[in-house]
């Protein structure tokens, strides 16, 4: 903007045409939800009317959002999402200090890779509540469970990102980089990290979306804290409106959290040309 | 095992065989098959000795059923009570049902996403959120409105992987090269010809695509889902199986749940595979 030579067309029109595709972006943002809203609220009327279905009214988006002052003045929000965040992240960092060692080591070694291959896609493939009842019985406290649970379910995906983002690496600046005399912790921190951080948040956005599967069921038995919980809280007190409350609260944390992922793969990137 | 260290003898008799191609072919294979052999080995032999140095402390004696060696015995026991079979059968059901509802919903989806933008730019925030709902918390709900605890786990199924197929399609659409539909048109094509002729043998590959991913999710949510209400199923002969405190069917099923989950995922590479028209990229 402070390019006075630019003609006066490209320098009005730029910050013009920001403004104008994020405000589309806003208004079809707030749009889509709307339409959802309404949708909704045609879904919930049409229960509410039919005397079978009346006491499923409060299943609609009014009372749902009605909901929401009474959960978060009684602090059930914050408190749920604090005992689940807490989970979700250590599980999620545990899987990524075991996937990116592992991921490397799949990248960098054919032998590894190989040999691996079998083993890991069978661990991958059991899906991670059937781990529960051995974990359950290896941890003491069902917090450490549901932990180890996310741990297990978002580790695949972590490493297998960052052995394809290894994959990926030109062997030649493997070369010069030793030509140039680096040691292997130079090779580590100044070629690996930075080409395969890209990959790694690729990876984690994908072990979040699992992760964040994971957690709900998980949180059904045994703890009394955590977005699951709430679920099943709401749903043992027939509190309808609490449900939705909460439901919508976990669709709109893994958004955000999704997004926040979205942003970090953006600013890692440094696959500029090839339009990832 | 790599090429420099074959035979000189070997090589000799690949050559004689006109076309080494063939030779290098089974060899590579061979080591496919060995590689895969020895990694499910080496798993298993870790797997016997944590248990056995575990179960060889007095306080944890009763981890020995975990081993392997249990596991494996367990396997023959309940294949011939027919608990296996039974259990395939009716996962297996669900499985396909609620992955046949989302493909015969997602591809729509994501077909209307790819090709009309107003759509797209409209339907990303409220699919986006509703994507993000992780689908257990749905389980309450879908219990209320399904008159059976099945049907409800074939929704539960079919919510969780339509979101895979449906963005899988729009982004197959997003690649096609929009020349390609003008060309169509200038020859004369109708819309149902643009779908059949053009659309979907261009999105094929990542439909599948999008059904190994729906996969990968629908296996998750399966077990989690067929844990209360059934009494048929891989989740709930997990769940049976420790509410029994027999840990050697416990670990057997696992196995099979992994097994099986191979199996499948395997199967969808290989669909990709032969449906891959991208020859030139990776």
């Amino acid at each position: 903007m402070s390019d006075e030579v630019a003609p006066l067309k490209v320098g009005e029109s730029r910050p013009y045409r920001v403004l104008k595709s994020s405000g589309r972006g806003l208004s079809n943002f707030f749009g889509g939800l709307a339409i959802l809203f309404v949708l909704w609220w045609i879904g919930g009327y049409f229960i509410s009317v039919n005397p079978s279905t009346e006491h499923f009214a409060s299943f609609g988006p009014i009372p749902t959002l009605k909901a929401f002052p009474e959960l978060w003045s009684a602090g059930t929000i914050q408190s749920a999402v604090m005992a689940s965040g807490y989970r979700l992240g250590l599980g999620l960092l545990i899987s990524v200090i075991i996937g990116v060692p592992i991921g490397i080591l799949m990248g960098r070694s054919k032998r590894f890779r190989e040999i691996s291959n079998s083993p890991f896609q069978l661990l991958r493939m059991i899906s991670p509540l059937s781990w529960m009842p051995l974990a359950v019985i290896v941890f003491a406290t069902w917090n450490q469970s549901i932990v180890f649970l996310i741990a297990i379910a978002s580790v695949w995906p972590v490493a297998f990102a960052t052995a394809a983002g290894l994959a990926k690496i030109d062997p030649a600046w493997f070369k010069v980089a030793k030509n140039l005399g680096a040691t292997p912790i130079h090779m580590m921190t100044k070629i690996i990290l930075p080409a395969i951080s890209f990959d790694v948040f690729t990876g984690i956005r994908l072990a979040l979306g699992v992760a964040w599967i994971v957690l709900v069921p998980a949180e059904f038995l045994g703890v009394t804290s955590g977005l699951g919980y709430s679920i099943e809280d709401a749903r043992e007190t027939l509190s309808y409106h609490h449900l939705t409350a909460i439901v919508l609260v976990i669709g709109a944390l893994g958004y955000l959290l999704d997004s926040t992922c979205v942003l970090l793969i953006k600013h890692f990137s440094w696959h500029r040309g090839d339009a990832a | 095992m790599s090429n420099n260290t074959a035979p000189v003898g070997m090589n000799n008799l690949g050559n004689m065989l006109s076309n080494g191609a063939s030779q290098r072919l089974l060899r590579s294979s061979w080591r496919g098959v060995s590689n895969f052999v020895a990694g499910l080995a080496i798993l298993f032999v870790i797997w016997w000795v944590g248990i056995y140095m575990i179960s060889s402390n007095p306080s944890t004696e009763h981890f020995a059923d975990f081993g392997p060696i249990p596991a494996f015995k367990a396997i023959p026991m309940l294949w011939e009570e027919g608990t296996i079979q039974s259990a395939i059968t009716s996962s297996g059901y669900r499985l396909g049902s609620g992955l046949l509802i989302a493909i015969c919903i997602g591809v729509p989806i994501g077909i209307l996403m790819g090709r009309s933008k107003r759509f797209r730019e409209l339907s990303n925030s409220p699919f986006q959120l509703l994507r993000m709902i992780s689908p257990l918390s749905w389980e309450p709900i879908a219990v209320i409105v399904f008159a059976t605890w099945n049907q409800a786990i074939i929704f539960l199924i079919a919510i969780a992987s339509v979101w895979p197929v449906a963005f899988a399609t729009a982004a197959g659409l997003a690649k096609v090269d929009p020349a390609w539909f003008k060309v169509a048109r200038n020859l004369g094509a109708k819309p149902w010809h643009i779908v059949t002729r053009i659309i979907v043998p261009a999105i094929t590959f990542d439909v599948l695509t999008g059904i190994r991913l729906a996969l990968g999710v629908a296996w998750i949510v399966l077990v989690p889902a067929e844990f209360l209400g059934v009494s048929s199923g891989l989740g709930y002969s997990i769940q049976d199986a420790r509410e029994g405190l027999s840990y050697d069917h416990l670990m057997a099923w696992v196995l099979i749940i992994g097994a099986i989950g191979y199996v499948l995922d395997s199967t969808c590479v290989l669909l990709i595979k032969r449906f891959s028209w991208h020859r030139g990229d990776q």
